[in-house]
C-alpha cells in the first residue's frame, strides 16, 4: 500500500517535471538555408486544401503554394528532386514547424496576428476571400456567416482554420458550429445535413462544389464584415520562430518571383481571380501581423 | 479515376500498415514479458518501475501518447539541449508498441499467476533455482494459457495503426484519406481499406494459431 502511494508522488511529480519542460521550451532548433543545402534536402508541408495545397494520388505535390515554393526553392539552389513533402492535418502545421518536422509550410495559411506569435511568415503569396458551400438549391437560404447567428442553423469549419475566428467575431453561438477534420468531409457534412453549410475560403468552397453535384456555392454570397471591413485574407509561407535565415532568403526570392508572369499563371491556373492576385501584394507581413 | 487505380497507392500504404503492426506487435511482445513478470519481482524497484510504465500507458489514450513523442518530444528534448525528434516510423512504432505492451503485461502477469501454486512448490523441491522454475517450469505452463489474449491484442494493435495516419505517416489510412480529399470518393476508398485490414487480420490470426500451435506442442508430447 505505503509502495503504491509512493508511486503515485513519483508519477505526479514526472508528469509536472515533463508539463514544465514542455512549457519552458519555445521551438526546437531549425536549420539554416545552409544547413539545409549542406543536407541535401528540404522539408515542406501541405496540409491536403485543394487549390492551397495538396497531394494528388501519385504522391506530387500540387496548388498554389507547393508550385510557388518549387519555384522560390529552386532559386535558392534546391533543386525540386530535393523537396520532400510531407502531408499533414492544417491543424498540425504550427506544431509540426514547432516540434521542427519540417523546414516550411506551403499551404497558403491565412496571416494572422495570433499566428504571428507562434510562427514567422514570408510575405504574402496569395490573397483570397471567403465562400460558403450549401446544399444545392441553397434551401436554407443562406447568403452570408452573420446567418448562422439565427438559432437552430448549423455551419461546419475546419479545425484550426480562420473562419472559426470570424464566426465567433459574427456574434455565431458555439452550439451552432461543427466542427471537422479536414476538407474532404465537407462534402458528405454538408449533403448529410450534419451542418447546414461549410465556410471555407472562396477557392476552397468553389472547388469543392465541383466535387458533387449535390452541393453548390451559396448563391448572392456577400463576405463577412469583420471588424468594419469585408474580410480578405493574405495566405504566406510559415516557418519555425528560430528559421530567420530561411525565411529572408526565402522572401527575397518570392519578392523577385512574385513579378514574373510564371507567378501569375501558377495563380490564375488554381482558380484565383485578377483581384486574388492584385490584392496579393496590397499588404505586408508586417501590417498583417499588427495586432 | 476508377476504383483499380486506388490499388497501387493504396497498397503501398498497406506494407507501411504492415511494417507498423509487425514491428510493434514484436516490440510490445518483449515489453509485455519484461513489464509483466516485472510487475510480480520480488525487488521493489523493478515492481515499481513495471507498475508505472503498465498504468501511464494504459491509462493514457494511443492517440495523445502519438501526439506526445510527434509534436511534444522533440520540443521537450530541445529544452534539455537533446535532439529527440524521433522519425514518423519510429514514433509510431514506438507508441503502438509501448501501448501494446502495457496490456501484454497484465496477460502475462495473470497467466504466469494462474499457474497452480504446487507447480511452485515442486520446483522448488526439485531445488530449481527461481530463475529455473520461471523459465523451465512456469512459463512453458504459463504461454499457452496467453495465447488467446495475445492474439486479440495483436488484431488490435494492426487495427490500431490507422491513429499513426495522424503524424503523416503514409500508411493505408493516411493513403486513403488522400485519395478521398482528391476524388472524394468515401464511399468506395473505405470499402476498399475495410477488406484490406480484413484481410491482414486474417494472416495476423492465421499466424497467431500457427504460434499457439508452437508454444503448445509440448502439452501433445506429454498425452
Amino acid at each position: 500500500m505505503s509502495n503504491i502511494g509512493k508511486l503515485k508522488r513519483w508519477t505526479g511529480t514526472t508528469a509536472l517535471a515533463l508539463v514544465a519542460l514542455s512549457l519552458a521550451a519555445t521551438a526546437s532548433s531549425a536549420a539554416t538555408l545552409k544547413e539545409i543545402k549542406d543536407r541535401g534536402y528540404i522539408r515542406i508541408a501541405v496540409a491536403n486544401e485543394i487549390p492551397y495545397g495538396f497531394v494528388d494520388p501519385n504522391g506530387d505535390a500540387k496548388g498554389a503554394g507547393p508550385e510557388v515554393a518549387t519555384a522560390v526553392v529552386k532559386a535558392l539552389g534546391i533543386a525540386p528532386e530535393n523537396i520532400q513533402w510531407v502531408v499533414t492535418n492544417f491543424s498540425s502545421l504550427i506544431p509540426g514547424l514547432q516540434a521542427d518536422r519540417f523546414d516550411m509550410t506551403a499551404a497558403e495559411m491565412a496571416i494572422r496576428p495570433e499566428r504571428c506569435d507562434k510562427v514567422i511568415y514570408s510575405e504574402p503569396d496569395t490573397s483570397y476571400g471567403e465562400g460558403l458551400l450549401v446544399l444545392k438549391g441553397d434551401p436554407k437560404g443562406v447568403h452570408t456567416y452573420a446567418d448562422f447567428t439565427k438559432p437552430g442553423m448549423k455551419v461546419a469549419v475546419m479545425a484550426g482554420a480562420d473562419q472559426l475566428g470570424m464566426m465567433q467575431k459574427l456574434g455565431v453561438p458555439e452550439a451552432n458550429i461543427v466542427t471537422i477534420n479536414a476538407n474532404a468531409d465537407a462534402i458528405s457534412t454538408v449533403a448529410d445535413g450534419r451542418a447546414d453549410a461549410y465556410a471555407a475560403t472562396g477557392l476552397t468552397a468553389g472547388s469543392l462544389a465541383q466535387k458533387s453535384d449535390k452541393v453548390a456555392l451559396a448563391p448572392d454570397f456577400t463576405d463577412p464584415v469583420i471588424d468594419g471591413a469585408a474580410a480578405r485574407s493574405w495566405g504566406g509561407f510559415n516557418f519555425a520562430q528560430n528559421s530567420t535565415d530561411l525565411r529572408d532568403a526565402f522572401n527575397a526570392e518570392l519578392v523577385k518571383f512574385k513579378k514574373t508572369d510564371a507567378w501569375k499563371q501558377i495563380l490564375t491556373s488554381y482558380g484565383f481571380t485578377p483581384e486574388d492576385i492584385a490584392g496579393a501584394s496590397a499588404k505586408t507581413t508586417e501590417q498583417l501581423c499588427t495586432k | 479515376m476508377s476504383w483499380v487505380d486506388y490499388l497501387k497507392p493504396l497498397s503501398q500504404g498497406a506494407w507501411v500498415t504492415v511494417q507498423l503492426a509487425v514491428f510493434s506487435t514484436l516490440l510490445g511482445g518483449v515489453l509485455s514479458f519484461a513489464a509483466g513478470i516485472g510487475k510480480i519481482s520480488s525487488n521493489w524497484a523493478i515492481r515499481s518501475v513495471a507498475i508505472v510504465y503498465i498504468e501511464v500507458f494504459r491509462g493514457t489514450s494511443l492517440l495523445v501518447q502519438l501526439f506526445w513523442l510527434y509534436f511534444a518530444l522533440p520540443i521537450a528534448g530541445a529544452a534539455i539541449g537533446l535532439d529527440l525528434r524521433l522519425p514518423p516510423v519510429e514514433a509510431g512504432v514506438a507508441a503502438l508498441g509501448l501501448n501494446i505492451g502495457a496490456y501484454g503485461a497484465e496477460v502475462v502477469r495473470g497467466a504466469i499467476q494462474a499457474v497452480r501454486p504446487a507447480q511452485h512448490e515442486a520446483a522448488a523441491a526439485l531445488n530449481f533455482t527461481r530463475r529455473q522454475a520461471l523459465w523451465r517450469v512456469i512459463l512453458p505452463q504459463a504461454i499457452p494459457e496467453m495465447m488467446p489474449s495475445f492474439g486479440n491484442l495483436a488484431v488490435q494493435n494492426l487495427k490500431d495503426t490507422a491513429l499513426a495516419s495522424l503524424i503523416s505517416l503514409g500508411d493505408l489510412s493516411f493513403r486513403a484519406e488522400q485519395i478521398r480529399n482528391y476524388t472524394q470518393d468515401s464511399t468506395t476508398v473505405y470499402t476498399i481499406i475495410l477488406f484490406m485490414y480484413f484481410g491482414m487480420a486474417l494472416v495476423l490470426t492465421a499466424l497467431m494459431r500457427l504460434l499457439e500451435r508452437t508454444v503448445t506442442r509440448w502439452q501433445r508430447a506429454g498425452s
